[in-house]
């Protein structure tokens, strides 16, 4: 264990910007690079299967029912006298076999991919904005008192805890299940709710950067020039406490795949024919014992995609975190 | 200390009364009807539907239904739409039902987290501590009920035993060391998965609570002192890491209540959170707005524990009687 | 290091003592061995938990089961659905007629109506042989009675717009009446009594003998209140003596009475109202003998019978306002649903009720007293386990004794040696309803092209698995009312190209179908949650788009499908299901009287010769003529295609190849039969004989 001598701050890298700082210590942690990468192939996919499934005549059609296709294991051939010539798969083979109404799961898969990011993405993009608003406001306006007239009711800065007392007391599974039960089941619903039930996490990592940032001098030198409020948390401050929100966005995104993966078992996903992992994956475990394929492959891949994330995310914790970093 | 108490107390009860306004409003947006009355059933008229409704005090403004709603919630008069009986007392069973898995989950977790996060710390970068990562967080990411599934197939092929359930099912529940294993086993696999989530999570927390602290200038100190390796580490340093897990203590409370519907689902355990999701599915108003709001008051509560813990616990606040 | 050992003992020790458990514990071998108390309980797995044990107050499938193990009917089916009787020894079934003398009128002879002259004047016909009079035993003068009522009125509200409801005080003065006793219950007799007394019923204007202070009385309030004619069917049972509830407590009339009474009382909000709501009085006639008089014809009603009766010891006034008081209640308020008899009931049946642990298992035990001797079993244990694959993996672990196995999984189980299985055919049908308010429907080519481009069989073979058959109907295929000469619509797309070209529909330059500009589209709506018809939708949509009409999906939670969409008529197209009954009446869901929100004739059918058809099943009691009439109407709607009836599903059950029935013979030796299914598929016919075996006794079917 002698690396810790390593760890005296050597005179040049004063001049080194933190991020770079962090960029270095995040490379040397492997596991979180493998992650960042497994990342980046499944961005690519997604956005490969938006372009190969969408549209009413896809280059891989994920809705092309053939019954008399089903439960084809995985690398099958189409049975050809059976399957009218438009309903043969494009690529010849069913890569990934089909399911219990011959759909083709290589092309359900990456209909999937696209969607399940996106479900990700827009919960936790709605989760960052209104994270980013709240703690921003809080930890920025947090002294200015709200009322009326002379009546001083609180500070913006209570109300604002207040409300992420609030937020994080319901159970969140519970809550989401509970709204999305009532809703009209579709996609941007399940989104919307995942977003608003997590955005608590961030607004608190926030608004403690802005709290302890918002005493240093170079805000101090902002006010003195005269900057106006809203400009100084977008410029100055928001760029500086980017780093824990980076952390909670990408932990997010694991998080939110997995939370629509579990509402889709309780029977309140993303209605068909729309596909995403979660739904193949809890269709297919009805068929456990006879078409295994329907489970293992959607299974692992959410495991694999829902990992890099984690990793990924956990590696940036780490790299951002000056007490842990490794130089 | 005191203003810190009251100012905490304050506070929660502010968020209480909030949390029990929107509780009682998400719901009542639902245009569903308490499924018992099944409009389908080909002899039902429609008086018959308002008849019920009326029994069931549908048919008041939201405001009279919120008050009437609490009172009787308060006075554990409350009862569910499914069968007509008091909510609290079914709310109290299955308490008594999940409180063993959540036990010895808890159990579970705290045992193999900390030493899993400080071998992790101690070895940073190492094979082991690669491998574990990678296994731990698997764990996270795979899905919670295709893992359960994966596991309780392998155990029946395999092993030919029962593991749904509270034990055993028809053998006669004679008191004693049969008895007691039975349950045991059947507690293991549920609260072991259970428990997989929370495991992950702590010892990462500990790994980089450890991380941090070994790296700080007394442990430095104590190793130039010349103390030896295993006492700096488990006599110094784990000690001051640990000062954020006693907080943590009281937000386990309102794992009682929210995280166990899959799996509660899966091993058909008649517990808090099946007990929830059953109700959503009917629409049984009064016992998803009791969890809910039971949910809340037990984070409330778990909240306020770590407060005052945190407050003993460091020394700061207990000085300065501000908050952090 | 302390800390350090303890760090790494704390998780070993815990684990180890976990895992260990499993030594203890009964695995799939060791459990009929080491518990032969296993062989005499049977245990069965439910996905939900009954609610209310009590059969008139519970609607789930899962308090029905329980029920019908603890409770007995008056009558139930028999091994090929003739009523046989349980509680009843016999019944006997007739008719009360009545009808109202009007001295305004003259007889066909010349002579004024009077009570007696229209007395005498039958009496002779009927001595003279007329056939209008066959079935008549006894005719007799009632004299007239006066009484006052309140009916409800609308009245178009001042400011509000809203129509006012109001009572209004009527008096109904009825005239006397003659009282026909007929041997067998005949809808037509009035019909054919009014030819003999030349149109004398048809003129009878009933607004003559109700007043009211307001102008309020129309021709309908009227007849209601007085009717000229009247039917009342009367059913005479006659009980068994010497049954016993599970406390002792002998069975009588008293209970049935009790029972019908219970089910009446607007406080105990029974779901069985409309089944009993056409009973008029339930009389005893001693001890062992009930007298049931119906309002007016009402066949299915007679069936409703074979619905548990409840002890009336038990759950009385008294009883009840002692129950309230032990717990500290307000008798006043407490009702039979309030009881604690529904979590721990008591009735006649083979198994009495033990204990009932809510959502994880109800458990029955032998009744020793029953009425046909005890059951074989000692125990039946009800399990409820929510999740299909787990109660499957406990069926496989030895834990529960049945299994009701998907369709794709019936190749599979029907192989395994270790397992009987026994197929049946569903009492309900699944079927695609058109609304028939919306203008695309309204033409009868249209629906029944839409039939033809959907590939029935093949949803069958490949979404039922084989597990289903075709129907072309309103009624269930075991039934007698079935029409098996009906053929389906055949598969066909070219003909229902051709069907809808002849309905003015042609393809545009983009393929899809239009006429006069407008295309062919519209949303087909099921609820979420049933993977077969999701299926069914699916298979639709594309059958459809191939022909080219443009067709959207949607799946609904269950509340807001019906509610909102199905209920209100908004919809285009649905995917859904009937669950059905053993009798011919199908008025609700498809007399062209129940179109009305949250009625059940929801695509707006209306065919005058169907609902004439309707009502006169509902009320004959003649069974060859129901059968004939029910046929008739099979066949003009299946002419009329307001649904397209797709399939009726079977079910696979699966029991452990070492349940089999025993009956002991003459010299007390034991006997082992198969367990064979009833007309129905059912096969719990002969229940009380089954045993379970510690090696499979039977070669195998």
């Amino acid at each position: 264990m002698g690396r810790h001598t390593a760890r005296e701050t050597r005179p040049r890298d004063a001049t080194v910007s933190p991020a770079r700082l962090a960029w270095r210590s995040f490379l040397r942690n492997r596991t979180a690079v493998a992650g960042m990468l497994a990342c980046t192939l499944f961005f690519v996919l997604a956005l490969c299967g938006l372009v190969l499934t969408k549209g009413d005549h896809p280059i891989l059609d994920p809705r092309q029912v053939r019954l008399v296709d089903k439960f084809r294991p995985p690398l099958s051939l189409p049975t050809p006298r059976a399957v009218a010539p438009e309903a043969l798969p494009r690529l010849g083979i069913y890569p990934l076999g089909t399911d219990e109404l011959g759909r083709d799961v290589f092309a359900r898969m990456l209909e999937g991919a696209f969607v399940s990011l996106s479900v990700g993405f827009v919960a936790v993009g709605i989760a960052v904005i209104i994270g980013i608003a709240l703690g921003g406001i809080a930890g920025y306006y947090g002294r200015a008192r709200l009322g009326f007239g002379t009546v001083r009711l609180m500070t913006v800065d209570t109300l604002i805890t207040g409300l992420i007392d609030v937020a994080l007391s319901f159970p969140s599974f519970f809550l989401i299940l509970t709204v999305v039960a009532i809703l009209r089941p579709s996609i941007w619903n399940i989104m919307v709710v995942i977003g608003l039930t997590s955005w608590e996490g961030t607004a608190r990592f926030v608004r403690a950067e802005i709290l302890a940032l918002r005493e240093q001098d170079f805000i101090q030198a902002a006010h003195a020039l005269g900057v106006p409020g809203p400009r100084v948390i977008v410029r100055h401050l928001i760029p500086n406490a980017v780093a824990p929100v980076l952390v909670s966005a990408t932990l997010g995104i694991a998080g939110a795949i997995l939370t629509e993966s579990g509402l889709s078992f309780l029977g309140f996903g993303v209605p068909p024919p729309d596909a995403t992992w979660g739904n193949i994956l809890s269709d297919g475990k009805n068929f456990l014992f006879d078409a295994s394929w329907l489970t293992i492959i959607p299974g692992t891949a959410i495991l694999v995609v829902v990992l890099a994330f984690n990793l990924f995310g956990e590696g940036l914790r780490e790299a951002f975190n000056p007490r842990l970093r490794q130089l | 200390m005191l203003t810190f108490l009251l100012r905490t107390g304050w506070k929660k009860l502010w968020t209480l009364f909030f949390i029990s306004v929107i509780s009682f409003a998400v719901i009542h947006l639902a245009p569903g009807e308490p499924s018992q009355i099944d409009p389908m059933n080909p002899r039902f008229t429609p008086q018959q539907l308002e008849r019920y409704r009326k029994a069931f005090d549908l048919d008041q403004p939201l405001h009279v239904q919120y008050v009437r709603f609490y009172r009787k919630l308060l006075s554990g008069e409350l009862r569910s739409f499914k069968d007509n009986h008091p909510v609290m007392p079914k709310i109290v069973e299955r308490i008594w039902n999940s409180l063993p898995l959540f036990a010895v989950g808890t159990l579970l977790m705290w045992c193999f987290a900390f030493p899993l996060g400080v071998a992790s710390a101690i070895r940073r970068n190492s094979v082991f501590d690669q491998v574990t990562t990678v296994i731990v967080f698997a764990l996270i990411s795979v899905p919670g009920f295709y893992l359960s599934y994966l596991l309780i197939i392998f155990v029946v092929q395999n092993f030919h035993v029962d593991v749904i359930g509270l034990r055993t099912f028809g053998r006669p529940d004679t008191p004693g060391v049969l008895t007691l294993m039975d349950r045991t086993w059947h507690l293991v696999l549920p609260s072991a998965l259970g428990a997989t989530a929370g495991i992950a999570v702590i010892s990462r927390y500990v790994r980089s609570q450890m991380l941090e602290v070994i790296t700080a200038d007394y442990v430095r100190t104590a190793r130039a002192k010349g103390l030896e390796e295993d006492t700096v580490l488990y006599k110094h340093a784990l000690r001051n890491a640990l000062l954020p897990f006693v907080t943590m203590l009281g937000l386990l409370i309102p794992g009682l209540v929210g995280g166990s519907v899959i799996f509660e689902t899966i091993f058909a355990w008649p517990g808090l959170g099946r007990l929830g999701y059953e109700a959503i599915l009917s629409r049984d108003y009064p016992i998803v707005i009791t969890l809910n709001f039971i949910a809340a008051v037990l984070t409330l509560v778990g909240t306020l524990l770590s407060d005052l813990l945190y407050m003993v616990v460091d020394p700061r606040i207990r000085l300065e009687g501000g908050e952090v | 290091m302390r800390v350090k050992r303890l760090l790494i003992l704390g998780p070993t020790l815990v684990s180890l003592f976990l895992l260990q458990s499993y030594f203890w514990v009964p695995t799939f071998e060791d459990q009929a061995r080491g518990d032969p108390g296993r062989l005499t309980r049977y245990i069965e797995t439910s996905i939900g938990d009954a609610s209310i044990l009590n059969p008139t107050l519970a609607a789930d499938s899962s308090s029905a089961a329980i029920n019908s193990l603890v409770f007995e009917g008056l009558i139930d089916r028999d091994f090929d659905l003739t009523f046989r009787g349980r509680l009843a020894e016999a019944w006997e079934i007739f008719e009360e007629a009545h009808l109202l003398v009007d001295e305004t009128q003259s007889l066909p002879d010349g002579s004024a109506v009077t009570g007696d002259g229209l007395l005498r004047y039958l009496e002779a016909a009927r001595a003279a042989g007329d056939p209008a009079l066959r079935l008549v035993r006894k005719i007799e003068l009632l004299p007239g009675e006066t009484r006052r009522e309140q009916i409800e009125v609308a009245a178009p509200g001042a400011a509000s717009g809203k129509p006012d409801r109001r009572q209004v005080g009527v008096t109904v003065r009825l005239p006397a009446r003659l009282k026909f006793t007929l041997r067998e219950v005949d809808q037509d007799f009035f019909a054919t009594l009014d030819r003999l007394l030349g149109g004398y019923t048809a003129r009878i204007d009933p607004t003559r003998f109700v007043t009211a202070a307001e102008p309020v009385v129309t021709r309908e309030r009227a007849a209601a209140l007085a009717p000229p004619t009247e039917h009342n069917p009367v059913v005479l049972f006659r009980l068994r003596k010497g049954i016993r509830f599970h406390d002792g407590h002998e069975f009588d009339a008293g209970d049935v009475r009790f029972t019908y009474e219970a089910i009446m009382a607007p406080e105990n909000l029974s779901p069985r109202v409309p089944d009993f709501e056409p009973v008029k009085a339930v009389e005893p006639r001693g001890r062992y003998a009930v007298k049931v008089t119906y309002k007016r014809l009402f066949e299915p009603g007679f069936g409703s019978w074979t619905m548990g009766i409840l002890p009336e010891h038990l759950l009385n006034r008294e009883a009840l306002k002692a129950e309230a008081i032990r717990l500290g209640r307000d008798p006043e308020k407490f009702s039979v649903r309030d009881s604690r008899f529904n979590r721990n009931p008591i009735g006649p049946g083979p198994f009495q009720f033990a204990e009932w642990k809510t959502d994880q298992y109800i458990r029955l035990t032998r009744f020793d007293r029953y009425f046909e001797g005890p059951p074989n079993l000692s125990e039946y244990l009800f399990r409820i386990i929510p999740d299909l694959l787990t109660a499957e993996l406990t069926f496989y672990a030895g834990t529960s004794d049945a299994y009701a196995a998907q369709p794709h999984q019936v190749e599979r189980l029907t192989e395994d040696p270790r397992f009987q299985s026994f197929s049946r055919l569903g009492l309900g049908y699944t079927y695609i309803g058109y609304n028939m308010r919306r203008p695309i429907f309204q033409d009868v080519r249209v629906r029944k092209a839409l039939g033809m481009a959907v590939n029935v069989q093949e949803i069958i073979d490949y979404v039922l698995y084989g597990q289903g058959e075709r129907t072309t109907g309103p009624y269930p295929k075991q039934t007698e009312f079935y029409d098996s000469t009906v053929r389906p619509l055949a598969y066909d797309p070219e003909g229902a190209l051709r069907l809808l070209a002849e309905a003015g529909w042609r393809r545009n330059a983009e393929g899809w179908l239009e006429k006069d500009g407008r295309p062919l589209a519209f949303t087909l709506i099921a609820n979420s949650g049933n993977e077969v018809r999701k299926a069914v939708m699916v298979i639709a949509q594309n059958a459809w788009r191939r022909l080219g009409i443009r067709v959207e999906t949607l799946t609904l939670e269950w509340a807001v499908f019906i509610n909102e969409r199905v209920d209100k008529g908004d919809f285009d197209a649905v995917v859904l299901g009937w669950a059905m009954g053993l009798d011919a009446d199908i008025y609700q869901i498809f007399h062209s009287s129940q179109t009305g929100h949250f009625q059940l004739n929801f695509v707006g059918y209306a065919n005058a010769q169907a609902d004439e058809l309707m009502v006169r099943i509902r009320q004959e009691y003649n069974q060859e003529r129901q059968v004939a009439m029910a046929r008739q109407l099979h066949r003009v709607i299946a002419e009329d295609q307001p649904y397209t009836f797709l399939f009726v599903g079977k079910s696979l059950v699966l029991l452990d190849r070492k349940i089999v029935r025993m009956v002991r013979d003459t010299t007390g030796s034991a006997r082992y039969l198969p367990i064979v299914p009833d007309k129905l598929g059912g096969i719990k016919f002969h229940f009380t004989q089954w045993v379970k075996t510690p090696q499979p006794v039977l070669t195998a079917n």
